[in-house]
């Protein structure tokens, strides 16, 4: 198992689009993703629950992923946060 | 009322309120022998609800870009959304619940999580589950795909919110305009209103109480305002509105087929900027001779993977083959600064405007700007292209990327696949470096384009995006002026033409400045550009050298402001200073 923290730098913080972009990523991946924000963890291939986080800018999220690639998921996940999904708002 | 003006122009038209529908949805139990049946009945209403979302997404794909069309991709996935087809699939045959009650709970479920209503982010993030939740219900319980179907005469349309798959439905010729009373200036229902001369007014509380189907309305798109049932003076101060604007749009648009060309026949090459693929179209409305500035970058923005060199073709050939025989000027990625895409691995740096960016990122990943400059010489054989690098700051950069260009045209030939060799390559002079090598640059490059919104901040030292040195902002201070004459001067002296492609060029005054400053071509905004056209056509190219080489020996911005204002002001017609907003 792997796990992060990465906080989230969107202004609008975690909203539709980038939960999107997530997703796609996540799924590139055979491991299993989760989320968890505060008390809640989710699934990280599903965009409802990623969206029903509602995680606001700055909010810490840890990503977990268990499988035979998880470190690659992590880092790319991590990444994809970090760059603000690639420039969104 | 007032609220936030998202779409200018003046609707006038009798109200439809819409509201949201009532999709009741009624409990009951499958029977045991039924749930096989009851789940391929769900994933049939999925598989609907995809086929319209595709349909609606590649419309607005095409005419507003790829990057409006994300919110669609987001939706997409929510009915792949593998946590929610488990639950639903669980509920039918563990439950025996029926399809229509376990999807809403869980859909209502999410939506719940996101209730906190006093957060704008939120709520936009509820409305866009929402709107799927409606989408597949409509399936489940209802008739299939809505849209604005219910607007049975030219309406005014009135409603809390609108989904993003609502909003595709709009259509110029049955929606005079659109009053919300949710949403700001760049939500998705704003973007697509602009995009289709919809005017439209958002965030008017207590819009949908205020306002009764049937009604009289007025939509004032440009000033923010929305009157229903206005009073018989309203409607004639509305009417002469409506009609100087008519007639000033009108009075502009004649200028269409004309030249941008002086009272002494000097002619201006006038082109218009672009960002997405889906805006070549407004270059032929406005009547642009070019696109002057085709950005990029949009190809490699919000996404999560590299766009291929194939999908980067068809978007530029399309672009290529709308404007020819005029030429566009394609500026390669500028990557980096405030735009960064995460998987070409940029970091956060503290000083991203003087970092990583434009044209030093592209040298740095030579494959990646070398499928985007194959692209380019693919769709040079559709029509007229130039290239042009940003951030160039000395000729060895120019060599390089121009080397790239030379191994991608010897590779194309090789290979047989078409493309024009003889691609004019040309840079942005947007530092202060490339100001005072512009001898140098000259000879290797076809033509300069000034990208003055950044050669303002370099050169002044100034942070653009920082608020509190606003006022600092001036280009027309004398250094920004010196710079571009220096830069104009350079480029002539080896036979090469000159152009403008920032924010200045698209202000009337200012446009007639650069053009006495030594530009050869300008290029604009597209709203903006009847304007500069007209400014153009008011005045002599004497004139206008006249106004340079006087506004050269002033010692600062606010009195080379004056002397444009004593020059040009009683010499304009009225259309050009008073700009859209005649009261």
């Amino acid at each position: 198992m792997t796990e992060a923290d990465v906080v989230v730098l969107n202004e609008s913080g975690l909203h539709v689009r980038t939960c999107g972009v997530f997703v796609q990523v996540a799924s590139r991946f055979k491991a299993e993703v989760f989320v968890r924000h505060g008390d809640v963890e989710v699934n990280g291939k599903s965009i409802l629950g990623l969206i029903g986080l509602a995680a606001e800018s700055g909010a810490v999220l840890r990503l977990r992923a268990d499988g035979a690639d998880e470190t690659d998921a992590v880092t790319a996940l991590q990444e994809l946060v970090e760059s603000r999904f690639g420039g969104m708002n | 009322m007032t609220g936030i003006g998202a779409s200018p122009g003046i609707g006038v038209g009798p109200v439809m309120v819409v509201v949201a529908e009532e999709l009741s949805v009624r409990e009951f139990p499958i029977l045991p022998a039924r749930v096989d049946a009851e789940v391929a009945f769900f994933e049939n209403a999925l598989a609907c609800s995809r086929r319209d979302l595709k349909q609606i997404r590649n419309g607005i794909a095409a005419e507003l870009g790829e990057s409006e069309a994300a919110i669609y991709d987001a939706h997409l996935l929510m009915l792949d959304d593998p946590e929610l087809r488990r639950a639903v699939h669980s509920g039918i045959r563990d439950q025996f619940r029926n399809a229509g009650v376990v999807f809403r709970d869980h859909m209502s479920g999410v939506a719940a999580k996101l209730a906190r209503v006093e957060d704008e982010y939120l709520r936009e993030r509820r409305a866009d589950v929402l709107d799927v939740e409606r989408r597949v219900l409509r399936y489940l319980v209802g008739g299939g795909q809505r849209g604005m179907s219910g607007l049975t005469e030219p309406s005014i349309v009135v409603a809390h919110e609108i989904g993003p798959s609502d909003v595709a439905m709009f259509e110029r010729d049955r929606v005079l305009g659109v009053v919300l009373e949710t949403g700001g200036r760049t939500s998705h229902a704003a973007i697509v209103a602009r995009g289709r001369g919809i005017p439209a007014v958002v965030g008017v509380k207590g819009a949908t109480q205020a306002a009764r189907t049937g009604d009289l309305a007025v939509v004032d798109g440009s000033r923010g305002e929305v009157d229903f049932r206005p009073d018989e003076a309203t409607r004639a101060k509305v009417e002469v509105r409506r009609g100087r604007l008519a007639e000033a749009d009108r009075v502009l648009r004649e200028l269409r087929t004309l030249p941008a060309e002086t009272l002494d026949g000097h002619r201006v090459e006038l082109g218009i900027n672009i960002e997405l693929p889906g805006e070549a179209a407004i270059a032929l409305e406005v009547g642009a001779d070019s696109i002057g500035l085709f950005r990029t970058e949009f190809f490699y923005l919000g996404r999560a993977e590299l766009p291929s060199e194939e999908e980067q073709y068809v978007a530029y050939r399309a672009v290529a083959e709308q404007l020819a025989p005029r030429p566009v000027i394609f500026r390669t990625m500028d990557l980096g600064g405030d735009k960064v895409a995460s998987y070409l691995g940029t970091t956060h740096e503290t000083n991203p405007f003087l970092g990583y960016r434009g044209i030093r990122f592209a040298l740095q990943h030579p494959e990646v700007f070398r499928a985007q400059l194959r692209a380019i010489y693919r769709a040079s054989a559709h029509g007229r292209v130039r290239i042009m690098f940003p951030m160039i700051s000395d000729l060895d950069e120019l060599r390089r990327a121009s080397a790239l260009c030379e191994d991608v045209v010897a590779e194309l030939r090789r290979a047989g696949v078409s493309h024009d060799p003889k691609v004019e390559i040309g840079i942005m002079v947007e530092t202060p470096s490339a100001v005072w090598v512009s001898d140098f640059l000259a000879r290797q490059s076809a033509f300069f384009s000034i990208g003055t919104n950044d050669l303002i901040q370099y050169t002044l030292a100034m942070d653009r995006d920082n608020e509190r040195l606003a006022h600092l902002y001036q280009p027309l201070h004398p250094a920004v002026l010196r710079s571009i004459r220096h830069a104009a001067d350079a480029a002539h002296a080896r036979g090469r033409w000159v152009g403008v492609c920032g924010e200045m060029a698209s202000d009337p005054r200012t446009a007639v400045l650069l053009l006495g400053l030594g530009a050869d071509e300008l290029s604009v905004t597209a709203y903006e550009l009847p304007r500069v056209k007209a400014a153009i056509r008011g005045v002599t190219h004497a004139q206008a050298r006249t106004l340079a080489e006087q506004a050269l020996l002033l010692p600062s911005a606010e009195t080379v402001e004056e002397l444009i204002h004593r020059t040009l002001d009683p010499v304009l017609p009225a259309n050009v200073l008073h700009n859209q907003n005649p009261s």
